[in-house]
């Protein structure tokens, strides 16, 4: 396969040698004996290899801490319900981590910890302290690793169910951050449900 | 009141600042290709339409992705001691590119042995939440094989160039390749991690009578789910009952109130009628 496609090029180069006349000293003429210069790519293409090797696993957040409004909150990871809704855990004093998307360790986007914000057994519960954090106000995450990562919060909003950005609050390739959830606004009767959720963003603290 | 400011930024920014790395950089008017060189013991040059692409490019390598306009491209593939295109080793082979479209060129050997190129395309339809996708494709001087996952076939009679996928749940398999009909494995076991919105797509590569079978990965991130909603409170305790909510509730019980008494005034003269 490979000699059938050369055969014919080095004809052609013969050819060329027989027949071209003498070149003035001004131009080059490629002679077998001469050093070609090796081509340059045009464009720089990232390159790596394929092998197969380990992925990066995620360093879960196992607590969260808001030392100024005495929160102080473990955390477990959570998936979606069957709906596609979060997942959150049943005891309003535990948050739930989206453990699909991002992590505190992950080099981009959202570490999401949401927590109920009551229920009706059991009471109000320590997220409802959310809505009165201020900008500012230190976040403490420590991970699984035992690290203590802190945050400072940079906004907080109650915003109507229907219009949160759900993929930006969930997004995983924008800067790192930490996004605290949990519900607010009027409690509705036809929802069973409050109609806003409270959601604080919180960004590394240099 | 709706998406009312409690502290903070300007309402409404949470969308991330900063650089975010997009998982594809495939557009309207441009698609992503990738190149992998799937042909053991033979370094090459890539050419595209006549330019020098990728040089020096290793066996096991993935180079990419590239962004290139939709449209139709010359591709030839030289060995790396080459200094033009004339005498490629494979190819030139034009490669359609479609708009929106990402896609994977492999230099490997065909079931007989001989180099030859393939142009596969790459799924990035969206994937259910806690899942992720796993695409296999045979480039291997081998037979037909069955792909095996923790011990049973989970694709079987896969032959060289083509492919396989499945949605399978997030977790670790244990992947290994064997002539079809068979579980000796000819490639691995290896540990294939199936991530979260991810589409890892394995390649058998090398040659089975060169005893050089391998098996190479590729992954495309950002195809995942977003969660629906985030119902954070089922206890009603916490109502925000504002005054302008207070206010509609004694305007609302006034109105009713009024219209109560207007219906009974004017019932009074038809009290005799029949209903």
């Amino acid at each position: 396969m490979l000699a059938r496609w050369v055969i014919p090029a080095t004809a052609l180069l013969l050819l060329a040698g027989c027949s071209a006349p003498p070149a003035p000293p001004a131009a080059r003429e490629l002679r077998p004996e001469e050093p070609t210069p090796a081509p340059t790519a045009v464009v720089d293409v990232p390159t790596t290899s394929a092998a197969l090797g380990a992925v990066r696993q995620p360093v879960p957040p196992v607590r969260v801490q808001i030392p100024s409004s005495g929160v102080d909150v473990p955390i477990r990871p959570v998936g979606v319900e069957p709906d596609g809704k979060l997942e959150l855990p049943e005891d309003i004093r535990v948050a739930g981590w989206y453990k699909y998307g991002s992590d505190p360790l992950s080099a981009t986007g959202s570490t999401v910890i949401a927590a109920h914000l009551d229920s009706l057994p059991q009471g109000i519960g320590p997220f409802a302290a959310l809505r009165d954090v201020t900008p500012g106000t230190e976040v403490v995450v420590t991970t699984a690793d035992g690290a203590e990562l802190r945050y400072a919060v940079e906004s907080v909003q109650s915003i109507l169910k229907s219009e949160v950005p759900l993929s930006d609050i969930f997004d995983r390739a924008g800067a790192p951050r930490v996004i605290l959830v949990t519900c607010g606004g009027p409690w509705s009767d036809a929802m069973r449900n409050y109609t806003d959720n409270i959601i604080v963003v919180a960004t590394p603290m240099a | 009141m709706r998406n009312k400011l409690i502290a903070g930024a300007a309402a409404g920014v949470i969308a991330a600042v900063g650089v975010a790395v997009p998982a594809q950089a495939l557009s309207a008017t441009t698609a992503d290709l990738y190149v992998l060189h799937a042909v053991p013991d033979l370094p090459v040059d890539v050419y595209v339409n006549g330019d020098l692409t990728l040089d020096d490019f290793q066996p096991g390598d993935l180079a990419g992705p590239l962004d290139l306009p939709a449209g139709t491209y010359s591709v030839a593939i030289t060995a790396a001691t080459a200094t033009d295109a004339s005498a490629p080793a494979i190819g030139p082979i034009d490669l359609t590119l479609a708009a929106g479209t990402s896609y994977t060129a492999v230099a490997h050997l065909d079931a007989a042995g001989t180099p030859t190129a393939t142009l596969f395309t790459n799924d990035l339809s969206t994937i259910p939440a806690g899942e992720g996708k796993l695409t296999v494709r045979h480039t291997a001087a081998a037979p037909a094989v069955d792909v095996l996952a923790n011990g049973t076939p989970a694709f079987t009679n896969l032959v060289n160039p083509n492919e396989v996928k499945a949605n399978l749940p997030v977790g670790t398999i244990s992947a290994s390749v064997a002539a079809t009909g068979t579980t000796a494995p000819v490639i691995g076991p290896a540990d294939v991690q199936i991530q979260e919105g991810v589409n890892t797509i394995v390649y058998a590569w090398g040659s089975l009578a060169d005893n050089n079978l391998a098996l190479a990965v590729q992954t495309i991130s950002g195809l995942h789910s977003t969660p629906g909603g985030i119902p954070a409170g089922t206890g009603g305790l916490v109502s925000d009952q504002n005054d302008t909510l207070v206010g509609w509730g004694l305007a609302g019980l006034l109105a009713l109130f009024a219209a109560a008494v207007l219906v009974a005034l004017r019932r009074r003269p038809a009290a005799q009628s029949d209903r």
